[in-house]
């Protein structure tokens, strides 16, 4: 049985991640958890949609490998903002 | 840390990534051209021992990954609604959204004068020129008209608009960015050709200014009068900035001369009118600085003085070009 309401969880997931992204939050890493929940419901997405036309998931790895390097290069940015700042509070930042 | 062959080699990729992004033959691979472009453009931006210089590098990186990141779940709902033809619905506005916070278009456009701001001037001429090929051009693949010419309306108004407070020269080089796009994302609906024929001149024109700029070592525009420069070095600052606001005799006014024969012709009165408003705005506070620059205070100071460097020879080029490149390109066809 073809069930068509789980476009509606990933859509639901996404918008859950963005909205978490947009808020206001008192650590960095709370942003940065909020982009790598995102990677996981187009993680999920890309799997159902690869299954329903019975596709190989080559590339569902190249998008794993291509969204885990850019979550490190969050968590670099965030370990270089420590090492100068101190935290990872939002409230520090008061250049720009 | 100055130069190690780090940047040479994330310079190499960031070439690479754009390439990628353009020639692909489908969306995904343009997804990982736009992901390659930010990994390799952080590292050149980011250094850890100065503040102002992390904090710029985390926005930079928290706008690009959330716009490329939606960039991708807009591409898989596009493929699994299958509209591959039907470039007038919901799913081009959302792609091109993300595409448009790329570049740093209005409505997107906060984080854009902000990161100008902290960056130094070779990479903010990375920033306007190089990271702006790959969203337009993927722009160009699958746009909503209607959509982009609200959005080119709102860039030209931002660009023109929040230009006028400004006394850092980045800033207003990056409110002047934001303009040009709005002329750049036109030409893209007009033709791909006179797309590349406004960004390769806006490219030279931006190149020449930050090349002036970088060689006199100048953020704010205090110190455009405030040193003793020589003739010379002022009215090639004239003319760059004239250039750039697109006043004819100048090289800036042929790409906009060509969009604004295809406004006219085909009757687009309304954008005209914005078009040329708002470009008004935009010369007004550039001839504002160099008045000021040339005029006003007029300091004379017998201990600074700032000779006709060695490498200055670029720059007499360079504003020979900007005058006399539209009379030469009448002689292409003699």
């Amino acid at each position: 049985m073809l069930i068509y309401d789980i476009w509606f969880l990933f859509i639901y997931m996404f918008f859950v991640g963005n909205l978490i992204f947009v808020s206001k939050n008192k650590h960095l890493l709370v942003v940065l958890l909020s982009l790598e929940f995102i990677v996981l419901s187009i993680f999920f997405f890309f799997l159902v949609l690869l299954m329903f036309i019975d596709y190989d998931m080559y590339m569902l790895m190249a998008f794993l490998v291509f969204s885990v390097c850019e979550g490190s290069l969050g968590l670099s940015i965030l370990v270089s903002m420590i090492r100068s700042h101190g935290n990872d509070y939002f409230q520090s930042f008061s250049m720009l | 840390m100055n130069n190690n062959s780090n940047k040479m080699f994330f310079l190499f990729i960031l070439f690479f990534s754009t390439l990628i992004s353009i020639s692909s033959n489908s969306w995904f691979g343009c997804w990982i051209g736009l992901e390659i472009n930010l990994l390799s453009f952080i590292p050149l931006i980011s250094n850890s021992k100065n503040l102002l210089s992390v904090e710029t590098s985390l926005k930079y990186f928290l706008t690009q990954s959330l716009a490329s990141i939606n960039f991708l779940f807009m591409i898989l709902i596009k493929f699994s609604l299958l509209k591959n033809f039907d470039m007038n619905n919901i799913i081009s506005i959302m792609m091109n959204s993300s595409l448009l916070m790329k570049m740093g278009s209005a409505p997107f456009h906060f984080w854009f004068p902000n990161i100008v701001e902290g960056l130094s001037w070779m990479n903010n001429f990375m920033l306007m020129t190089w990271q702006k090929i790959s969203p337009m051009i993927l722009l160009s693949y699958y746009f909503n008209k209607n959509f982009l010419i609200f959005m080119i309306i709102m860039n030209l108004i931002i660009g023109s608009l929040g230009g006028l407070n400004q006394t850092s020269l980045r800033k207003l080089l990056a409110f002047s960015s934001i303009n040009n796009l709005g002329w750049m994302i036109f030409s893209i609906m007009i033709s791909e050709n006179l797309w590349l024929f406004y960004f390769l001149i806006y490219s030279m024109m931006i190149f020449m200014m930050i090349s002036l700029f970088f060689l006199m070592n100048m953020y704010f525009m205090n110190q455009l009068f405030i040193n003793n420069m020589n003739f010379f070095i002022k009215l090639n600052l004239l003319i760059n900035f004239l250039s750039l606001g697109g006043l004819p005799p100048f090289m800036g006014f042929m790409p906009k001369w060509i969009i604004i024969n295809f406004l006219l012709i085909n009757k687009f009165y309304f954008l005209t009118f914005i078009f040329m408003m708002t470009s008004l705005i935009i010369i007004y506070y550039y001839i504002r600085i160099i008045y000021s620059s040339f005029m006003f205070n007029y300091f004379k100071m017998k201990w600074m003085n700032l000779l006709m460097k060695n490498n200055m020879s670029l720059i007499n080029l360079s504003s020979f070009i900007s005058i006399s490149s539209m009379i030469l390109s009448t002689f292409i066809f003699m």
